[in-house]
């Protein structure tokens, strides 16, 4: 059975709470902060805000359940979702569907994290109990070591070479420099990328995301709504999720998308050559082609001839990650997985100032996240709509 | 000695060990133990970069993913010689993963 349509749900309001590289502040600084962003956004009380979707890997001990009593929401609808890099695009399905079911009228998705000297480590050797179990002790090399054995793999199955994640890396960069939120704006040519230190090979250091403080969010609500409000919107026209996808693969070498992809395009009514820009979730780049191939963009194994062929800056053949991604803008813990979706949306209601993609009508936003043992589990994806 | 879980109901051989038998959900396992478990590099990866001070000074370490022949995947330390695709001889070496604790 097909799933049901997401119309007349409107996503509006995309804020950021700006990243910065570290912070004294807790998670829940961020997210309260974020919060206040949305209200002001909207024009609404705090008390309008019905429904509670929250991300973070640092809030704990608490979740989203103590957020509400530390904010003072007293929300109908509540989704504590830890799922990483897929968060953003999870939150925005569960709050389309609670709005379109009545279960709440007007849902703020937040995400965000704070970054010390500690955070990041502790974070990690206590990541999952596999992990904990089975990967940290083995030279603690967080996510760098577990994604190198992943771009490794893919190296030798596709042929892709540092070349080809580093054009990734370089086209993000220039994006980056016209976006005034984007922690990394230094100029970034090949040479550089090629020349960096080695971290985890065949991973080198710019091609991982600087973990930082942040968050970012949204809101979801009736269209109806959003136009007695005044709130420029954008639509869903679809979105998916996949969970611990083709469990029986060796090696990562593709993520949940492939299952789900027809579904997504189906319900979108359109197709892949329809839309005017790609986010991915690009933690590493390795992923973002994972990505590419997952959701029709290229057919699975061709992800670097697809990066040789395009041109993936604002004005290219197919922007791609048109704030400068997780690469240049940090990875803010939860927040990367909102981070497609927000610039997505900021593109689709004309709102990207200086690195306007011109005519953007339509977006596909992937999502990846929780990397439990030796590969990625949490896969999503949407297709959204300028109104 | 190296041991891995089996599922007593189904048969299936599993890594990381867990209470339970992730194929048929079955509670009763046994630990079969061996010299070593062959298997072969899926991956491999050279790390320079560890978030654990302890582990800086036996930096570079080589890491690979590695089948065992019995089917599951180990996150293992490898020889720095060996390479993707070779087949291995997988052991527990206690002294490196204590280093690692």
């Amino acid at each position: 059975m097909s799933s049901q349509s997401y119309q007349k749900v409107a996503l509006c309001c995309p804020v950021t709470e700006p990243y910065v590289r570290r912070s004294e502040h807790g998670a829940a600084w961020f997210l309260a902060r974020t919060l206040r962003r949305l209200i002001d956004a909207a024009g609404i009380t705090k008390s309008t805000i019905d429904g509670l979707c929250v991300s973070s890997f640092t809030l704990p001990p608490d979740t989203a359940v103590g957020f509400t009593q530390q904010v003072g929401l007293s929300p109908r609808f509540l989704e504590w979702l830890p799922m990483g890099g897929a968060c953003g695009i999870i939150a925005l399905r569960r709050a389309a569907r609670a709005v379109q079911a009545g279960d709440a009228e007007i849902v703020a998705c937040i995400a965000g994290d704070t970054a010390n000297e500690t955070s990041f480590r502790d974070l990690l050797a206590s990541f999952s109990s596999f992990s904990r179990d089975a990967v940290y002790p083995y030279g603690a090399g967080g996510p760098n070591a577990s994604f190198a054995l992943i771009a490794d793999a893919y190296m030798r199955a596709t042929g892709a070479t540092r070349e080809d994640f580093g054009r990734l890396a370089v086209s993000q960069r220039a994006n980056a420099r016209r976006n005034p939120l984007a922690l990394l704006r230094a100029p970034l040519s090949l040479e550089e990328y090629l020349a960096a230190r080695p971290i985890s090979e065949p991973l080198h250091l710019l091609d991982c995301v600087m973990p930082c403080a942040g968050a970012d969010g949204f809101l979801v609500m009736p269209e109806k709504r959003a136009r007695a409000l005044k709130l420029p919107f954008v639509r869903i026209l679809g979105a998916i999720e996949r969970h611990n996808a083709f469990p029986g693969d060796p090696v990562q070498l593709r993520g949940g998308w492939a299952m789900d992809r027809d579904a997504l395009w189906n319900q979108a009514g359109i197709g892949p050559d329809d839309v005017q820009m790609v986010q991915t979730y690009d933690d590493y780049a390795v992923i973002s082609m994972l990505q590419f191939e997952g959701l029709g963009l290229c057919p699975p194994g061709e992800g670097p001839a697809f990066v040789r062929r395009h041109d993936f800056t604002i004005e290219g053949s197919l922007p791609h990650n048109t704030g400068g991604g997780q690469l240049s803008m940090g990875q803010a813990g939860a927040a990367g997985g909102y981070l497609g979706a927000v610039e997505a949306m900021r593109q689709l209601l004309g709102t990207a100032e200086g690195r306007q993609v011109p005519n953007a009508r339509h977006a596909l936003v992937g999502g990846f996240g929780m990397i439990n043992y030796d590969r990625g589990l949490c896969t999503a994806a949407t297709v959204l709509s300028a109104a | 000695m190296i041991r891995l879980q089996r599922c007593l109901d189904c048969g299936e051989a599993q890594y990381p060990p867990r209470e339970f038998c992730g194929a048929c959900l079955s509670s009763r396992l046994t630990w079969e133990t061996a010299e070593s478990l062959p298997g072969r590099v899926l991956a491999r990866t050279v790390l320079h970069h560890s978030n654990e001070s302890a582990m800086r000074p036996r930096l570079p370490l080589t890491l690979g993913l590695v089948r065992f022949d019995a089917g599951p995947v180990a996150v293992c330390f490898l020889a720095s010689t060996a390479a993707s695709g070779d087949c291995v001889e997988v052991r527990l070496n206690a002294e490196a993963l204590l280093e690692a604790a």
